[in-house]
């Protein structure tokens, strides 16, 4: 599927057609997340945001990350954030409510700070080294590399991972049952 | 080279990030500051996916899942957490939150 | 005879052991026999080592035993030893005789206390400190006693712990004799290191070719010792507060023990002492001082123990002069017989006291001849002994002393014997005061409220010792009996081989002595008839100066104390509460203002502590870039 894309120059507009459409659907979504009053919308907007990046990634021949990326993260990950919002009541604070004060000025300074680091240190810095992609075969980025490599260099990080799977779930469960309980004190 | 090169996907990935981080310092909910801080996440990701393509290696790719799962356990911790603030009918704010104010 | 020194030395320490580890298990009566056993014990070993010495020629008598090698120091070796030689088995029969008719009679003083057993372990560690001085065979041994004694005097001094002036009583001669103790060390450290070694026999053989300055200094060290633990002017203020302990413990300090160590050191030492002739005029000039300062001050103390203390160290003056003129016999004999009319008149005042229940006021007694027939029997031998008239053993042992201080000659001769004389009359005065306020015409009021008619003068464990010592008092004496050449002078004889005396008196200096001696006692006894007994005359005013001690408490006061606490409130003052306790509040109070400062960081605000994070981030990434 990315060999074609690879090859011609007709594919490379085509290429940077759909990036530039994926990438201002990230940003656009992105802004939507942090903007929307209501939660729900924002994890709406979430989605959107996570399958554009699977868009990308499947343009940087990482296909098992997008095919992750669309099914666990959007669509679990995002699916118990909706739960959850559901069961809360979708009211949240407005991001610009109240006008400008220390905090919101300062992260707003913060971070465009941040980014304009992150621009000049790649336009000053890295242009020259980044200019020339490798190559790379068709299989690169495959179910079979990405499951190979797993079990092989990166065993103990694929461990670990598991274990910290499996804490998170307990932790879960323990905060779940032990708000239960306080529940019931509270009530009885 | 077909396509953007990866300095592109990096500004990206920054400005992504960057919209995240903004989402965690800007807004109250802690629902949005989950979802904010899965923006930035996602930022990291895109870079250590474009940094795999660019050098052929498919480490990136395998640090992005990990990242993926690590990002999946905060959520079920951080929801937990919220879900047991609204049974304690504590507010859903982070700024009523300050027992360790000094 | 070594076995049997061994054995005079550790009974006493034994049996304070053995007390002490017992507690509860002997009864307190049992305790008292106890100690009273093992002193009289060492009293039997002590007799066995003179008998198995007298059987041997006086040049084979010194004998020195090594229980093992004790410190080893690069060409330093102190063995831990033991020194029998005739000075040290008359030592020993002093302090093991005296002392045990003292725990003995103790028995019978200290019934009723609380704390019996207590009393009983320090007495008879007393006399296992006083018996290692003597024995030790090396200065650092007698040292080691040196120091056991003060710590025992101390303990005993304050036995009634509850009373503030006994226990600042034993903290003043703890601190006196501590003064001393430092002078005696520090004249042993020249010792070691100028002849490498501290026993004896080496020290006095290398003595010899000392430098003129390192002797005087030794020597003067040893006499610093020797003034404190003697209680002799200008050290002896700690002595009549000592009074404050129990009245056995106050004989057995005077008599047997304690105050009898620094005439002991000046005669061990003699060699030293003769070769530093000033510091041995020193010694006799402070004697003769503090027999004239004791005697002026015992004239007009009303506290009977206080009046027997003063005259310890008034006699102590006599035996520090002939120790400093060189008549080592005359000191040693008066020693002896000084231990048993002292010991007898404390024990004497004891029963006194005890029959009237603790009262010490001689102002507040008299008329108690009648009453207490044989006390006063007793008391009266002592004085008698004490002021020195015939037939009594202060007779045969003040002569001598008297008398070496007239055949010195030259000035400071002449002026000795004169103090000496006078001294004698003073005695004479002070001694016969105190026995006719107390035991002359009719009973006072007061004795007649207080007296207790039910147990009498005393049990019996009280009265034999007193009369032991009476009679020694009495025939103590005919030891030493010797004009010139003619009589037999026992004591002279055997101490002759360890302590060649320097002047000897002759003949006809002896005789003109004992007259004038004798003359002066009687007149003072006559001048105290006079006043006190027929009241002929009224009582002259006390001086002021005189019922202050001669201001020595005062002068030590603005001499030491004062600069001392004035120094410490200064330095408070100036440097403890600034830079001390004001460098840590101000460290304090400044890290508490910063945390002040501080908190208000702490906004407990999650979004902040997330921007502090972001803007970190941001700076942290220009430094990164910028460096690389």
């Amino acid at each position: 599927m990315t060999a074609p894309l690879v090859a011609s120059s007709a594919g490379d507009v085509l290429v940077w057609v759909v990036w530039v459409a994926a990438a201002f659907a990230c940003v656009a979504s992105g802004v939507a997340v942090i903007s929307f009053r209501n939660p729900f919308y924002s994890a709406l907007a979430l989605i959107g945001n996570l399958a554009s990046l699977a868009v990308l990634y499947l343009l940087l021949a990482a296909e098992l990350v997008a095919a992750a990326q669309v099914l666990v993260y959007a669509g679990a990950v995002v699916v118990m954030f909706l739960f959850v919002i559901a069961y809360l009541g979708g009211q949240a604070d407005a991001p610009w409510a109240g006008g400008p004060n220390v905090q919101k000025l300062a992260s707003v300074l913060a971070s465009a700070a941040i980014l304009a680091e992150i621009v000049a240190a790649l336009a000053l810095k890295a242009g020259d080294r980044l200019s020339r992609a490798a190559q790379v075969s068709s299989a690169f980025g495959s179910p079979r590399r990405i499951g190979q490599l797993f079990l092989t260099d990166h065993l103990l990080a694929f461990e670990i991972t598991s274990v910290v799977l499996l804490v998170a779930a307990v932790g879960g469960v323990v905060l779940g049952s032990h708000a239960r309980r306080v529940d019931e004190g509270e009530e009885g | 080279m077909a396509g953007p090169d990866p300095t592109w996907y990096l500004a990206l990935a920054g400005f992504l990030f960057t919209i995240g981080a903004l989402g965690v310092l800007l807004r109250r909910s802690p629902l949005i500051v989950l979802l904010s801080l899965e923006l930035m996440l996602n930022g990291a990701n895109l870079a250590l996916i474009a940094f795999a393509r660019h050098l052929g290696d498919e480490d990136g790719q395998v640090f992005a899942l990990a990242v993926m799962a690590v990002a999946a356990s905060e959520v079920v911790v951080g929801l937990g957490l919220i879900v047991a603030m609204a049974r304690r009918r504590l507010a859903l704010d982070v700024d009523e939150m300050r027992s360790l104010r000094g | 005879m070594i076995a049997a020194a061994w054995v005079a030395l550790f009974l006493p320490l034994a049996a304070a052991v053995a007390v002490a580890v017992a507690g509860q298990a002997i009864s307190r009566r049992a305790a008292g026999w106890l100690a009273t056993a093992a002193v009289a014990g060492s009293f039997v070993a002590s007799l066995i080592v003179l008998a198995e010495m007298l059987s041997r020629s006086a040049s084979e008598r010194s004998q020195t035993s090594v229980a093992w090698s004790w410190l080893t120091a690069g060409q330093l070796n102190i063995d831990l030893s033991i020194l029998v030689d005739p000075l040290s088995v008359l030592m020993m029969l002093v302090v093991s005789g005296v002392g045990a008719l003292i725990v003995g009679y103790s028995i019978g003083y200290m019934d009723g206390d609380d704390e019996e057993r207590r009393f009983f372990a320090y007495m008879a560690f007393f006399v296992f400190s006083m018996l290692l001085l003597v024995q030790g065979g090396n200065l650092l041994l007698l040292l080691a006693g040196w120091g056991l004694v003060g710590l025992s005097s101390y303990l005993l001094i304050g036995f009634w712990h509850h009373r503030p002036a006994a226990v600042a009583a034993a903290k003043k001669a703890f601190v006196m004799n501590a003064f001393g103790d430092a002078t005696f060390a520090l004249s042993l450290f020249l010792l070691i290191q100028k002849t490498g070694a501290l026993d004896y026999a080496s020290v006095f053989t290398q003595a010899a070719r000392l430098s003129d300055t390192v002797l005087t200094l030794v020597a003067l060290g040893l006499l610093g010792g020797a003034v404190a633990k003697s209680a002799q002017l200008p050290l002896h203020t700690w002595l009549p507060d000592a009074m404050e302990g129990p009245t056995p413990v106050s004989a057995l300090i005077h008599a047997a023990t304690m105050v009898t160590a620094g005439v002991y050191l000046l005669v061990r030492t003699h060699p030293l002492l003769e070769l530093a002739p000033e510091v041995q005029d020193t010694a006799a000039a402070l004697g003769t001082a503090t027999v004239l300062a004791a005697g002026l001050v015992a004239l007009v103390q009303t506290d009977i123990k206080r009046v027997i203390a003063y005259s310890t160290m008034s006699q102590i003056g006599y035996m520090f002069l002939a120790a400093g003129l060189g008549a080592y016999a005359g000191a040693m004999f008066h020693l002896m017989t000084h231990a048993f009319f002292k010991a007898l008149m404390f024990l004497a005042a004891g029963v006194v006291i005890h029959a009237l229940a603790g009262e010490q006021d001689m102002r507040r007694m008299g008329g108690l001849a009648r009453l207490l027939p044989k006390t006063c029997a007793a008391f009266l031998v002592g004085s008698l002994a004490l002021v020195g008239l015939p037939p009594f053993a202060g007779f045969f042992s003040k002569d001598p002393v008297v008398a070496a201080a007239l055949a010195r000659g030259g000035y400071l001769g002449d002026a000795l014997f004169s103090a000496a004389l006078a001294g004698v009359f003073l005695t004479g005065l002070y001694a016969f005061r105190m026995v006719f306020l107390v035991f002359s015409g009719e009973p006072s009021p007061f004795v007649r409220e207080r007296l207790h008619h039910d147990h009498g003068e005393g049990p019996r464990v009280m009265l034999g010792p007193v009369g032991a010592l009476a009679l020694l008092s009495v025939a103590g004496g005919w030891l030493q009996a010797r004009y010139g050449e003619h009589g037999w002078g026992a004591v002279s004889t055997w101490l002759q081989p360890v302590a060649e005396p320097v002047v000897e008196a002759t003949a006809g200096q002896e005789i003109v002595v004992s007259v004038l001696g004798a003359a002066s006692g009687l007149a003072g006894l006559a001048v105290a008839w006079w006043i006190y007994g027929a009241r002929r005359a009224p009582a002259p005013r006390p001086l002021p100066a005189l019922e202050r001690k001669l201001f020595f408490d005062e002068a030590y006061d603005a001499l030491f104390y004062w600069p001392a606490a004035a120094t410490a409130r200064a330095l408070y003052a100036a440097v403890e509460e600034p830079l001390v306790a004001g460098s840590i509040e101000g460290i304090s109070a400044g890290v508490r203002r910063l945390g002040q400062a501080t908190r208000a960081l702490q906004t407990g605000l999650v979004r902040t502590y997330a921007l502090v994070i972001a803007a970190s981030l941001a700076v942290l990434t220009v430094v990164l870039v910028a460096v690389r």
